[in-house]
């Protein structure tokens, strides 16, 4: 035993969701002083990491040791702030209210804000907006105002949650300015974060996740965006050959063509065409404009431009594309049984017919072959659909877009949170419909998926559109890896 | 397309395993409507027990004509909360109802063939009032007709001048053709041996129309999706926002023909009638089943409510124990359904787990 080390160490920590191993035995050491920084790809249990560190979740089993002592996060929160892209503060309240909220003591006159508050106020910069409502504030006044407030109580552990996706780059800069005091300080810092590049420059070493294990850490020279991109992708089992790569018919008409396509403020100029038989993935951080792009395309986005989908132009075009968000809140209806989520996006005359009078035993039909058609596993058209597995609602989200005929499908992060047999089941769902002479346009954050899914893939970084990467070309995912994340960088440096 | 139907309608989906069992959500419900037709008939007896001699046919037929109003309203409410909206204007819509057709027919001298139509068309515009400020403005709904409540009974008081009008006593000045009190007095006229109001037919009737319309049609079905999750209704690019005014519309223009039949019913008008039938209405909804989160709703469930309401009412009136009573009760049976039924939803989730 390395008696009187500081800082926290993991040892062996497990944790299981159902039947999902979430964490296989995690084991870490974070010492005071240094930022580390987490990557992983999505689903191998960087989060819940996060999550157990930070107390808002237990561990099955293994063991937390906080400066030598044994450690429940769970009970002993308050020594652990989390700073997240979303603050998650009191929006009503003033800067410095928020500052001095969970500790007010116990007096009955209105709580007042303490010199040694004010002090950690004015250090982050924060004392001149003490009045001023939270809400009002900018997401980095508002990020500060959080890391201030656990400054404040004297928490030791800091963990970052991708915390700059949706600022500047200069407030970013100052935000990690920041994160570096808090660590010179002493205090124990951890970085999560999808940006390979962030990590490089602030993290001193880099835990890599996969498959709820830490698989290697990278410190030194070792420590560069090439070779982490090809650490979240090595040994994934990736094949290439299970996406059944199609032959996108590249002489046939585009279905979908936009040019000069502009956004207020994510991306402006765009030219996209996707052909039939196409799987096309755009790959982009939080806040590179990708998201929105995507969104555009099914009208949800207002923008200027031309854009065309199948022989049809403006707001007619973008009604033959639809939409799967990336989350499940925002694409299911609880209150709805499976079958009624399948035919839900359906109208007349699909569905209804004459004074709009359902056509139950059609819907039933439909229903059932929509199941047996997309692959989801359920007992019965009439179960409820959160009674599903993560797996099947993704799939039940997917063929409510697809059962209302889109020339255009638009998908965000497909497989999030999906197991790898529902995954392998979505990627065949996605290629069969784009040989049917559809597109799928799909926007990633996981070079995995552009490499099982995809033909082609665009880096989308500040606004623009990367030249295409013909991911069919590539025999190898750490390939893939390397040069999207040269894209990346090359997006950024480009301003 | 004929080929294609005839071809499903001969695959064997009745025999199909995915159909054979029952969702949870009708589970769900027909647990909630047991719950209500046991305490309905609970009641019932209760009442066979202690007044033996009350318990007869035309009792339960004023039961009915009493509900009447309530369950109308109802239908409306029940729309709106299905959809994920609150209205509370629809008590004053009721009185505005009954008290613009007083104005036009009685003294304006509007025929009545024309004053019914347009009384019924004013509760559609203030639907289209309250719709269009939930919808376009993006004031919450509660906000909204909390407002135009207060702002419709404003407007009867405004039109009557504070006064009751009875179309048997025109004021002086003004005549009402004999025809024409006849046709507005059959609308609920009392039929057959044991003499039961045509309101009761025009309840049963409308029942009929908007269970169909939310349960049997396209507008229901999508009326459901976007009261279930409205972000993901607006990703589809569903209709949500002519929808929402849909149903605030017809919410109103029910309230107004709620006004106007207990109108022609008791033969008077006031410009304060309908306020005290708001919190009512809401009981019966939610007693009902009705989630005011939105998506979960029905109109059996909105109609047996009213029912034991006006069961409950009709009952203790008939024990006279005191007006307290009757109020205790509808804060017990209001809340306790609710209780019970989470209760029930709470151990059946731990038994699935």
């Amino acid at each position: 035993m390395n008696v009187g080390v500081d800082g926290i160490r993991v040892r062996n920590l497990q944790k299981r969701y159902g039947n999902t191993v979430a964490l296989a035995g995690v084991d870490l050491d974070i010492r005071p002083g240094e930022v580390l920084g987490v990557a992983g790809p999505n689903g191998a249990g960087k989060s819940t990491l996060v999550r157990i560190i930070a107390g808002e979740e237990s561990a099955d089993s293994g063991e937390l040791v906080f400066n030598d002592r044994p450690w429940t996060p769970t009970e002993d929160w308050r020594r652990v702030a989390v700073v997240h892209q979303e603050p998650q503060l009191f929006p009503n309240l003033s800067v410095a209210d928020n500052v001095m909220v969970g500790r007010e003591g116990g007096g009955i006159g209105r709580p007042r804000l303490g010199a040694s508050d004010a002090k950690v106020m004015e250090a982050f910069g924060i004392d001149r907006f003490a009045d001023s409502a939270l809400g009002d504030c900018t997401l980095a006044t508002q990020q500060r105002t959080e890391i201030a407030r656990a400054v404040a109580r004297d928490a030791q552990v800091f963990l970052f949650d991708e915390p700059n996706s949706a600022l500047t780059d200069e407030e970013s800069d100052e935000l990690f300015h920041e994160m570096h005091k808090l660590a010179a300080e002493g205090r124990i810092v951890l970085l999560v974060t999808h940006r390979l590049g962030d990590l490089c420059e602030h993290a001193g070493r880099v835990a890599v996740i996969r498959d709820g294990r830490i698989r290697t850490i990278l410190e030194g020279q070792a420590l560069n965006e090439d070779g982490l991109a090809q650490q979240l992708v090595v040994d994934s089992g990736a094949d290439a050959n299970a996406a059944h790569r199609g032959n996108a018919r590249q002489d046939a008409v585009a279905v979908v063509t936009v040019a000069d396509w502009t956004h207020d403020n994510a991306f402006r100029g765009v030219t996209l065409s996707a052909a039939p038989g196409e799987i096309v993935a755009l790959v982009g951080v939080e806040g590179s404009g990708a998201r929105e792009l995507l969104r555009s395309l099914a009208g949800l986005e207002p923008c200027s431009g031309a854009i065309e989908i199948a022989g049809k132009s403006g707001d007619a075009a973008m009604r033959l594309a639809a939409y799967v968000p990336a989350s499940r809140l925002f694409s299911l209806y609880s209150n709805f049984s499976v079958g009624d989520n399948l035919l839900v996006r359906l109208g007349k005359p699909d569905i209804a017919g004459f004074a709009m009078a359902l056509k139950r035993k059609r819907m039933r039909q439909r229903a059932v072959e929509a199941i047996s058609r997309f692959m989801v596993k359920a007992k019965s058209i009439s179960q409820g659909v959160r009674s599903l597995s993560g797996g099947n609602q993704q799939k039940v989200a997917i063929a409510q877009a697809l059962n209302c005929a889109p020339r255009l499908l638009l998908l965000e992060e497909p497989t999030r949170g999906v197991d790898i047999r529902s995954k392998r089941e979505i990627y065949r769902l996605l290629r069969d419909y784009a040989e049917a002479g559809n597109a799928v346009v799909m926007f990633c954050t996981e070079v995995l998926e552009v490499y099982e899914a995809a033909d082609r893939a665009h880096v989308v970084g500040d606004g623009a559109l990367s030249p295409p990467i013909a991911v069919r070309e590539y025999g190898h995912v750490e390939a893939l890896a390397t040069d999207i994340i040269r894209m990346e960088r090359h997006a950024r440096q480009g301003d | 397309m004929t080929s294609a139907d005839s071809r499903q309608t001969a695959s064997p989906d009745a025999s199909s395993p995915s159909l054979a069992s029952a969702g949870q959500a009708t589970f769900d419900l027909a647990l909630r409507m047991g719950g209500l037709i046991l305490a309905i008939a609970l009641v019932a007896i209760v009442m066979l027990i202690l007044k033996p001699r009350s318990f007869n046919v035309d009792v339960g037929i004023s039961v009915l004509r009493a509900m009447s109003s309530v369950a109308i309203m109802s239908l409306g409410l029940t729309l709106v909360i299905v959809v994920g909206e609150i209205d509370l204007s629809f008590g004053a819509m009721y009185g505005l109802g009954a008290n613009s057709l007083a104005v036009m027919w009685i003294v304006l001298g509007v025929p009545i063939y024309a004053a019914l139509p347009l009384a019924i068309g004013v509760g559609a515009l203030v639907g289209l009032f309250n719709g269009a400020l939930v919808t376009w403005l993006r004031i919450p709904s509660f906000i909204v007709t909390l407002g135009s409540y207060n702002l419709l009974y404003g407007v009867s008081l405004w039109i009557t001048r504070t006064s009751t009008f009875n179309p048997v006593y025109p004021p002086p000045g003004s005549e009402i053709p004999p025809a024409e009190l006849d046709f507005f007095t059959s609308l609920t006229a009392s039929v057959g041996a044991h003499p039961i109001s045509l309101e009761v037919a025009w309840m049963i009737g409308l029942a009929l129309v908007i269970g169909f319309l939310l349960h049997r049609t396209l507008f229901g079905f999508r009326l459901m999706a976007i009261g279930g999750n409205p972000v993901a209704a607006q990703l589809a690019r569903l209709p949500v926002t002519r929808y929402k005014v849909i149903a605030f519309m017809i919410c109103g223009m029910l309230a107004a023909a709620a006004g106007i039949l207990d109108f022609s019913f008791i033969q008077t008008a006031q410009p304060n009638i309908g306020l005290s039938y708001t919190f009512p209405v809401f009981a019966a909804v939610i007693i009902g089943g009705a989630s005011l989160s939105g998506g979960k709703g029905t109109v059996v469930g909105a109609m047996c409510g009213a029912l034991l309401l006006a069961e409950l009412q009709q009952g203790l009136a008939l024990l006279t124990p005191g007006p307290h009573v009757q109020q205790l009760f509808l804060g017990f049976v209001t809340i306790g359904a609710v209780a019970l039924d989470l209760a029930l939803t709470n151990i059946r989730k731990r038994r699935a787990a």
